[in-house]
C-alpha cells in the first residue's frame, strides 16, 4: 500500500524532472520565485502594485524589436526589453515631472502606446504563433542560454536588492527623512524602477511579458495575509512563489496545458487562500476576531 | 554660551512659497544649546522658515548660515511623511535614526541596539517596541520620532507643533527629553502655540508677523499678574487657537 502511495508520488512529483527541459523549466522559475516575490513586495508597500502591470507592457516594444532584429534570441530580446522598459520609467517619470501629471496617469499612457506598439511590431515580423509565444511565454522551451541569462539576473537583482535595501526601506517609511540625510529619493526609486525591468524581462522567457508580472504581485499581495513584518512577507512571498513555480509545472506537464498560465494561477489560488484563510485581516480572522484581554504579553 | 557665533544665523533671509514672498529681511541668530519658540498666526511662515531652514525651499535672497552637518540635522513636520502603514515597529523605526553613522549598508551592532534600548526606555516606550507603527497613538508616535532624532544625534532639531494630539503625560516626557538635549549643546527650534507650553519650555522666541521676525525674551510672555501673555503680544497670537 505504502509503496503504491510512494511510487504514484514519485511519478507525480518527481519523474515529470527527469526530462532536461522539465528540470531547466525549474530551475529558472525557482530563480525568478527567489527575485520577484520581494519587488512585488515593495511594490505594494509603495502602494504602486500596478506599476508592475504597466512596465510589464512596457518591454514589450523593445522584445519585439529585438525579435525582428535578430529573430528568436533571448539575450537580443532581452537587451530590447530592458530598454524599452527603462525608457518608458523614465519618460514617464519626466512627463509627470514636467507637466504635474500623476506619475500613474503617465505610466498608464506609455503603457498602452507601448503595448499596441509591440504587438505592431511583432505582427509585422512575425505570426500570431510568435505573438502569442512572447505575450504569454513558454517555460517548456528554456534552452541553457535562456536559463544562464535567466539566473545570473535574477542573481544581480537579489545582490542589488541586498544593497540598497536598507536605503529602500526607509525611502519607503519616511523620504522626508532620507532627504534630509542627503539622499536622493529620486535615485533609489529609479534603481528600485529598474530592477523591476529587469526582473521582468528575465521572467517574459518563461512566463511571458504579461505573465511574467504575476509571479512579482500575487505571492506579495498573498502575503499580506500572513505577515506584519517586512521580512515576514518577503520570506512567504517567496514561499508562495516557489511552490507555485513547481506546482504549476507539474500541472502543465501533467494536464498538458500552459505552463505559465498554472504557475500563475496557483499563485492566485495562494492569494485567494490567503484572503480567505489567512491570519492577519483575512476572512476568517475576521469572523473569528477577539481581542486579548488586557495585561497579556504582547506576540511580536 | 560661547563667544563663538552660533552654529544657525540668518543674514537678511527672504523666503517665497511660488511667486508670494511669504518671509523678508529676517536676520538673527539661533542660540547654540538653547530652545528657541517660533510663534505667530497661522500662515505667518512658521513652516516656511523651517523649511528654509532645512534647506527644503531656496530662498529669494539672503542665506541661512548652518555650520550643523546636514545628517545632524533633524525636521519633525506637522504633517508627516511618514508611511505608518509600512510594517515597521518602533524599535526599527528608531534605529533608522543611525543613518549618520551607519549609512546604507554598515550593520549594527550590539552597543546599538543597546543605546537604542536606552533611548525607548529614556523617552518610556520599551514596552512598544515591537509594536507596528500604524497601532501607535499620536503621542506614542510623537515619542518614537523624537527617539529617531536621539539616535541621530541630532544637534539641530526643528519641530512643527510636537504637542499637537498630544497627551499631557507625553508632553511632559517630550519637554524632560528636549530640554537635556539643548543641555548638551543641541540648537533647538519649536513651533508653538500654546503660551503656556512657551513658558515651560522655552528660552527665547522669536515672533513672525507681517512677514518680519522679533526676537523676544521669553520673559515678556508672562504677564507681571499671571501668566497672560504681556499686552504687545496679544495681538500678534490673537487668533491663534489654543492646542
Amino acid at each position: 500500500m505504502l509503496a503504491v502511495l510512494l511510487a504514484s508520488l514519485h511519478d507525480w512529483l518527481v519523474a515529470p524532472f527527469d526530462y532536461g527541459f522539465m528540470r531547466r523549466a525549474l530551475v529558472a522559475s525557482l530563480a525568478l520565485s527567489l527575485a520577484a516575490p520581494p519587488m512585488g513586495v515593495f511594490l505594494v508597500l509603495r502602494g504602486m502594485s500596478l506599476i508592475g502591470d504597466a512596465m510589464a507592457h512596457a518591454i514589450l516594444p523593445g522584445v519585439a524589436l529585438g525579435f525582428l532584429f535578430a529573430g528568436f534570441s533571448l539575450p537580443m530580446m532581452s537587451l530590447g526589453g530592458i530598454l524599452s522598459g527603462l525608457l518608458v520609467a523614465v519618460l514617464a517619470g519626466s512627463v509627470s515631472q514636467m507637466s504635474g501629471q500623476r506619475e500613474d496617469a503617465a505610466m498608464a499612457s506609455f503603457f498602452l502606446i507601448s503595448l499596441a506598439a509591440g504587438v505592431m511590431i511583432i505582427s509585422l515580423g512575425g505570426s500570431s504563433v510568435d505573438l502569442t509565444h512572447v505575450l504569454f511565454g513558454s517555460v517548456l522551451a528554456v534552452n541553457t542560454t535562456a536559463l544562464v541569462l535567466i539566473a545570473s539576473i535574477s542573481s544581480l537583482i537579489v545582490v542589488i536588492l541586498a544593497v540598497i535595501f536598507r536605503t529602500l526601506v526607509v525611502e519607503c517609511l519616511d523620504p522626508l527623512f532620507l532627504r534630509g540625510q542627503g539622499v536622493r529619493g529620486s535615485l533609489v526609486h529609479g534603481v528600485f524602477l529598474g530592477l523591476v525591468v529587469l526582473n521582468l524581462t528575465a521572467g517574459f522567457q518563461t512566463l511571458g511579458t504579461l505573465m511574467a508580472v504575476g509571479l512579482m504581485m500575487l505571492p506579495a499581495t498573498a502575503a499580506r495575509f500572513w505577515s506584519k513584518r517586512l521580512e515576514g512577507l518577503i520570506v512567504v512571498a517567496i514561499g508562495i512563489a516557489l511552490v507555485a513555480s513547481t506546482g504549476g509545472l507539474l500541472l502543465s506537464y501533467h494536464f498538458s496545458i500552459p505552463s505559465g498560465p498554472s504557475i500563475i494561477l496557483l499563485a492566485g489560488v495562494g492569494y485567494i487562500v490567503s484572503a480567505l484563510f489567512g491570519s492577519h485581516h483575512s476572512l476568517r480572522e475576521r469572523l473569528l476576531r477577539r481581542a486579548s484581554p488586557l495585561g497579556t504579553p504582547e506576540s511580536h | 554660551m560661547s563667544d563663538q557665533p552660533a552654529r544657525l544665523r540668518l543674514h537678511d533671509l527672504q523666503l517665497a512659497q511660488g511667486n508670494r514672498t511669504v518671509l523678508e529681511h529676517i536676520d538673527g541668530e539661533f542660540r547654540d544649546g538653547a530652545i528657541t519658540a517660533l510663534i505667530g498666526a497661522n500662515g505667518t511662515g512658521k513652516s516656511t522658515l523651517i523649511q528654509g531652514i532645512m534647506g527644503m525651499l531656496k530662498p529669494i535672497a539672503g542665506r541661512v548660515e548652518c555650520r550643523v552637518p546636514k545628517e545632524r540635522r533633524a525636521w519633525l513636520p506637522q504633517q508627516l511623511a511618514l508611511d505608518l502603514t509600512f510594517p515597521m515597529s518602533v524599535e526599527e523605526l528608531v534605529m533608522t535614526g543611525s543613518w549618520p553613522s551607519h549609512g546604507a549598508f554598515k550593520g549594527y551592532c550590539a552597543a546599538h541596539y543597546r543605546r537604542g534600548r536606552e533611548i525607548m526606555a529614556r523617552l518610556g516606550i520599551s514596552h512598544l517596541a515591537h509594536r507596528p507603527l500604524g497601532e501607535l497613538s499620536g503621542g506614542q508616535r510623537q515619542r518614537a520620532l523624537l527617539g529617531r532624532t536621539l539616535m541621530q544625534e541630532a544637534t539641530l532639531l526643528l519641530l512643527d507643533e510636537p504637542f499637537a494630539n498630544v497627551d499631557a503625560e507625553t508632553v511632559d516626557v517630550l519637554m524632560t527629553v528636549l530640554r537635556d538635549m539643548a543641555k548638551q549643546g543641541a540648537t533647538i527650534i519649536v513651533v508653538l502655540h500654546d503660551m503656556e507650553q512657551l513658558s515651560r519650555l522655552a528660552d527665547e522666541a522669536v515672533v513672525l508677523s507681517g512677514g518680519h521676525a522679533r526676537w523676544v525674551p521669553v520673559e515678556s510672555f508672562e504677564h507681571p499678574d499671571g501668566n497672560l501673555p504681556a499686552p504687545f503680544l496679544t495681538q500678534t497670537i490673537s487668533g491663534v487657537s489654543a492646542c
